[in-house]
């Protein structure tokens, strides 16, 4: 109890606002389209349709928090879902071979976090471009096993993934939380979670304190890989298929979340709840849009707007305070 | 020679209800060179800023060569002739030594085109002024501290400059550099410009001022020639008390903690051999460039010595790794304060722990309760004046915050504690409440080497003291047998060994 | 004077240089088809738009920002472009780029404010910007392509500057459109060498701080950048229309990586404060060169992307060390 107040406590205003803006749109869209909008139908459709680009902002974010960037999560994402899906087909679809892709798509998002990791801790390249030409890398690494088009036929059991319940719970949203559970474990009782805090803070300070920061960079950009391909895994669940473009728009969205939960893109600061609450509240975006049969591509424009206005408004308050 | 250039009168500055200036006067004659002291946090730069124009005070008023000055811009003031160097000489990495040097002229020329044949020849004509000898075709990132300093002068005296300001111009320069600086400095007095040096280093400032105005809390609290001041009056003046000179004299004791055997990192220093005893702090002292910093960073693992032995507490220890010297219980506390040795956008709490987050991992968690009681604890016992252990860090003194950067340290219970430059930028009190925090964990037996170039700081806490010379050790003397002159004259003396 | 040329020989362009001359020779070698005059018209059509979107991205680079917006930016302006003239019936190729460089600065613009005016980190505030644009297209202008462009346009393709016919009958012609990406280079070659905006663009990318003490008026140097890279994105947009013939709202979506690549390998560094002409434009021909040639070379099509993609690794993370390198070197 005393440690369920304290959180409560310790969690900034900027999760509390999240907090409210949810309620408020579910509010109002409870009250406009009840039926459509409160329907068991909805709600399982809107937590099946999150937990991929939730599992990608978490990524975002412990790259964000290091100090970095990572644009390559959906070049991953692709590459461990096409990786999987290669094996799931070439094995003929039994159990195990669903079981082996899986845990092949996993290593391959952590290989390529570590690569990141690597060029831009030991290499001291910029994380910003080391990410792009990961993706690009990674995109050109799936192409090479799809040959173009997407890998189909997949084992009907692994649609499950995607798709499925588990007591009327979509199984990809126990995912989701699971990643989440596992990242906020990370950031606040692990010793691994304070270095990166320290080393996105000042870099020079944590080497100086004896922080091994190459590890913690590569520690952090496997995590986040890692996270990719599990949102990988399910977009090819969902899919039913796996092709290098799926979910091109997730790295805009997946920085929107991040910046909208309260990280600071200097570096230094985030918080998975913060994080996870910007995710329900663009789900809920979404899902009114969808209600209200508002255009996909407005959609993209409305991600923009609001990506552009938060920042703006952060750094108008902060300037504020700095004052 | 009397002509008052540049006149200020009950200069006022407040910055969000803290006053900076709280009301200063000063006065600058043409052909004067003055030297500006008083400790951090005196209102020094704000005072420079606001000549220069990147501040505009509170109340007050401005007299430029007599003239009455109502709102003095950045542009105005080098219009004016001011011309600032800054401690980062503010020069571009990127661009040539040409185009540095000329490029202000252009900028207040106002053209639009860039022509690069006059840039050459004017870069060229400031550079004989001063006799300073540069290709103008290279990049000023190829250049040393030293000669990106000389670039920065040239710039400011392109354009006929009457008042040359210099913020700490010395601080990272050698022995022989200062000197050469002094020159062309003297020289330039010599042409009738007005010079304000900011330097708290008395030797200094003796060596080169004709008037000495000394600031403290924002006020001015005295002003005079240079002859009017010595030791005891300058150092009042600066601290506002009389500061009682305490010597730290151990007794004599055969416990070896640290033994150093021809430590070697090619290019930085050679052959270094030292010990240190229990209930010692040895002090290293050398110019800049002399190889004392980096014996620092190689003990520490950051620019570790390709070659030589290291013995703490009788076990030989290799240190080719921060996590090395970690796990040797070795600590050190960086020269930078603000960017090696602080996270100023953490809490106080968080870099106290910073480098001990191991200790609070209890059954896979981490115990927040007790970093705050351990921070809490330092506080009090460093003697740090933060209320609690939540504020940002960045909201102490220079001296609070090195005390914490200290307890950080302290913290991880090291065997050996290496400080360089410990009290640079850190006010009189502070300093003396740091020399006597080393001091009792000497005597607790952890070894403690200062690092420093303050020669008095040396002789007060320091039991021996190693001085290292073009990355050798010039010799290693007892500090029964020096005093600041001495130890000065060892330093800047041109032979080899002492 | 030995130690210049020794320096001459080794700098970034020189290096790039090298590694196309290699190129050259290793595919001439697999397929001697390839030294004709085809060869170099097929590379200079293929780079034309490349090369206007390098040239403003170099700039932004060079003032410490970076612009991932102008694919979309283009997109835009192509798009609305190609519809304002069909719906207005106009077919003036100046009112064209007119249109199209008022469009794109208007989103530059936006950048500026962002980036200059409330210091929002580059990256971010740019790719906010891109996802407006892309997103305003397809939801407000339309989604298909535009295939019905005014004629103009197409007399405009059709001029061309240099005409080889090859042995087996076929034309080989080298559009007059190569001219655009030209001008914009001699312009930008003055604007960044010979003027103190230029010089300015350049103080800002080394050190921002010390631009502003030394009195350039930093955020009109940065609003100035972001502005003119909206407008060149315009330009590169309705040039890239009138090549194609059509207007498409996507096909520019993601061009952005392999421009930033070809910046970088091209010297610049993608720190700020660096960067050439002459550079870029040996960037973007060995990026070009490349993708039009790994056929030649026995690569297959769908290996391409990571071909490319490794390549630029490499390069991106050859010329970094170098930096580092450099930085490194003892100060003289």
């Amino acid at each position: 109890m005393e440690n369920i107040k304290s959180r409560l406590k310790s969690s900034d205003k900027n999760s509390m606002m999240l907090f409210l803006i949810a309620v408020l749109i579910f509010g109002v869209m409870a009250v406009l389209a009840p039926s459509s909008f409160l329907g068991i139908k909805n709600i399982q459709g809107m937590c099946t349709q999150f937990p991929e680009f939730g599992l990608i902002s978490f990524g975002m974010m412990l790259a964000m928090i290091s100090g970095g960037i990572d644009l390559s999560l959906v070049g991953i994402a692709n590459f461990s879902g096409i990786v999987a899906a290669y094996i799931m087909v070439k094995m003929g679809g039994s159990p195990a071979s669903i079981l082996l892709g899986c845990i092949a798509a996993v290593l391959v998002g952590a290989l390529c976090g570590c690569f990141n990791g690597f060029m831009i801790g030991y290499l001291q390249i910029p994380p910003m471009l080391v990410t792009l030409c990961g993706l690009q890398l990674y995109t050109g690494c799936g192409l090479m096993i799809t040959k173009g088009p997407a890998i189909t036929g997949l084992p009907e059991g692994y649609s499950v993934l995607g798709n499925g319940t588990v007591a009327g719970i979509p199984l990809a949203f126990i995912i989701f939380i699971l990643g989440a559970l596992l990242v906020s474990f990370l950031l606040r009782s692990t010793v691994y979670g304070q270095h990166v805090r320290y080393m996105g803070t000042n870099s020079m300070a944590s080497r100086y304190s004896g922080i091994n920061n190459l590890a913690v960079t590569i520690k952090t950009y496997a995590v986040s890989g890692v996270l990719g391909s599990l949102a990988g895994l399910i977009m090819v669940s969902r899919y039913n298929s796996a092709k290098t473009d799926y979910g091109s728009s997730y790295t805009l969205l997946s920085l929107l979340i991040v910046v909208l939960g309260g990280t600071n893109p200097d570096g230094g600061k985030g918080s998975a709840i913060g994080v996870l609450l910007s995710v329900v509240v663009l789900q809920l975006v979404s899902s009114a849009f969808n209600i209200m049969r508002v255009d996909s591509s407005l959609k993209t424009f409305v991600w923009g707007v609001i990506l552009i206005l938060v920042i703006v408004i952060g750094q108008l308050s902060r300037e504020r305070t700095c004052e | 020679m009397d002509k008052i250039f540049l006149k200020l009168e009950n200069i006022k500055k407040t910055f969000g209800g803290v006053q900076a200036l709280k009301s200063v006067g000063l006065e600058i004659r043409a052909g004067e060179i003055h030297c500006l002291a008083g400790e951090n946090g005196c209102g020094k730069s704000t005072l420079i800023k606001v000549i220069s124009g990147a501040h505009d005070p509170t109340a007050g008023s401005i007299y430029i060569e007599g003239e009455k000055i109502e709102k003095l811009t950045p542009i105005d003031s080098i219009r004016k002739g001011i011309q600032v160097i800054y401690q980062d000489f503010a020069v571009f990495p990127n661009l040539t030594v040409a185009e540095n040097i000329a490029m202000n002229h252009a900028l207040l020329t106002g053209t639009k085109a860039m022509n690069w044949k006059k840039s050459r020849e004017l870069a060229i004509q400031a550079m004989e002024q001063i006799g300073a000898h540069m290709d103008p075709d290279v990049l000023v990132e190829r250049l040393s501290i030293a000669n990106k300093q000389m670039v920065a002068i040239c710039r400011a005296i392109i354009n006929d400059a009457k008042l040359l300001i210099l913020d700490e111009p010395t601080t990272a320069l050698t022995q022989k550099e200062v000197s050469m600086l002094n020159t062309i400095i003297r020289n330039l007095k010599d042409k009738g410009m007005a010079i304000v040096i900011v330097n708290h280093k008395l030797d200094e400032i003796y060596e080169i001022a004709d008037r000495l105005t000394i600031l403290r809390n924002g006020e001015n609290v005295a002003t005079g020639p240079i002859g009017e001041f010595d030791r005891k009056r300058f150092i009042k003046c600066m601290t506002g008390r009389d500061v009682e000179e305490v010597y730290y004299r151990p007794e004599d004791s055969r416990e070896v903690i640290l033994k150093v055997e021809n430590l070697t990192r090619k290019g930085s220093f050679e052959q270094v051999s030292f010990d240190l005893k229990k209930g010692e702090v040895l002090g290293i002292t050398g110019l800049l460039g002399s190889g004392r910093g980096e014996l620092g960073d190689a003990l520490f693992g950051i620019a570790p010595a390709g070659e030589g032995k290291i013995t703490l507490n009788g076990k030989e220890v290799t240190i080719r790794s921060i996590e090395d010297a970690m796990k040797a219980r070795i600590a050190y506390v960086p020269e930078d304060r603000l960017t090696q040795g602080l996270f100023l956008d953490c809490s106080i709490q968080e870099n106290t722990v910073a480098a001990s987050i191991q200790k609070y991992l209890k059954k896979g968690r981490l115990n927040y309760k007790e970093m705050y009681e351990a921070t809490q604890n330092w506080i009090q016992k460093i003697g740090c004046n933060a209320k609690s252990p939540k504020p940002l860090i960045r909201t102490l003194s220079g001296g609070n915050a090195q005390k914490m950067v200290i307890a950080k340290w302290l913290n991880t219970n090291p065997a050996l504690l290496v400080l360089n430059g410990p009290t640079v930028g850190v006010d009189i009190g502070s300093k003396a409440d740091i020399h006597k925090i080393l001091r009792e964990l000497a005597e607790q037996g952890v070894g403690i080497i200062v690092i420093s170039d303050d020669v008095s700081e040396l002789i007060q806490n320091c039991s021996k003291i190693l001085i290292m010379k073009n990355g050798k050790t010039a010799g290693s003397i007892s500090s029964r047998e020096l005093d600041e002159t001495k130890l000065s004259r060892l330093l800047t003396s041109e032979e080899e060994t002492v | 004077m030995k130690d210049r040329i020794k320096r001459g020989l080794a700098t970034n362009e020189m290096i790039v240089v090298y590694i196309i001359l290699a190129l050259c020779i290793l595919i001439g070698i697999v397929n001697p088809a390839f030294a004709s005059a085809s060869t170099v018209v097929s590379l200079l059509r293929s780079m034309l738009v490349t090369l206007i979107f390098a040239a403003f991205e170099m700039m932004v680079i060079i003032s410490g920002g970076i612009d991932v917006s102008f694919p979309a930016v283009a997109s835009f302006a192509m798009y609305a472009t190609a519809m304002i003239m069909n719906g207005a019936g106009l077919n003036s190729i100046v009112l064209a780029f007119i249109i199209a460089i008022v469009i794109g600065m208007l989103f530059g613009f936006l950048n500026s404010v962002l980036v200059a005016r409330l210091g929002i980190p580059p990256l971010i505030a740019t790719l906010g910007v891109s996802s407006v644009a892309n997103g305003a297209t397809l939801a407000f202008l339309g989604s298909k392509e535009i295939n019905k462009l005014p004629e103009s346009f197409g007399n405009l393709s059709k001029v061309f500057i240099y005409e080889y016919v090859g042995e087996s009958g076929i034309t080989y012609q080298l559009t007059a459109l190569i001219l655009i990406p030209v001008v914009i280079y001699i312009g930008l070659w003055i604007l960044l060498k010979y003027t103190m905006l230029g010089r300015g663009i350049y103080a800002v990318g080394g050190d921002k701080n010390a631009a502003r003490i030394a009195g350039f008026r930093v955020v009109f140097i940065q609003s100035f950048v972001y502005i003119l890279a909206g407008a060149l994105a315009g330009v590169g947009g309705v040039t890239y229309m009138i090549l194609m013939r059509q207007a498409h709202p996507q096909v520019l979506m993601g061009t952005e990586m392999m421009v930033i690549a070809a910046v970088v390998m091209g010297g610049t560094r993608i720190t700020g404060g660096h960067g050439s002409i002459s550079g870029t434009i040996l960037g973007v021909t060995l990026i070009a060169l490349i993708q039009n040639n790994l056929i030649m070379l026995g690569v297959p099509t769908y290996a391409q992307t990571f071909v490319v993609g490794l390549l630029i690794v490499v390069g991106t993370s050859i010329t970094s060390l170098r930096t580092k390198k450099i930085q490194n070197s003892v100060k003289i």
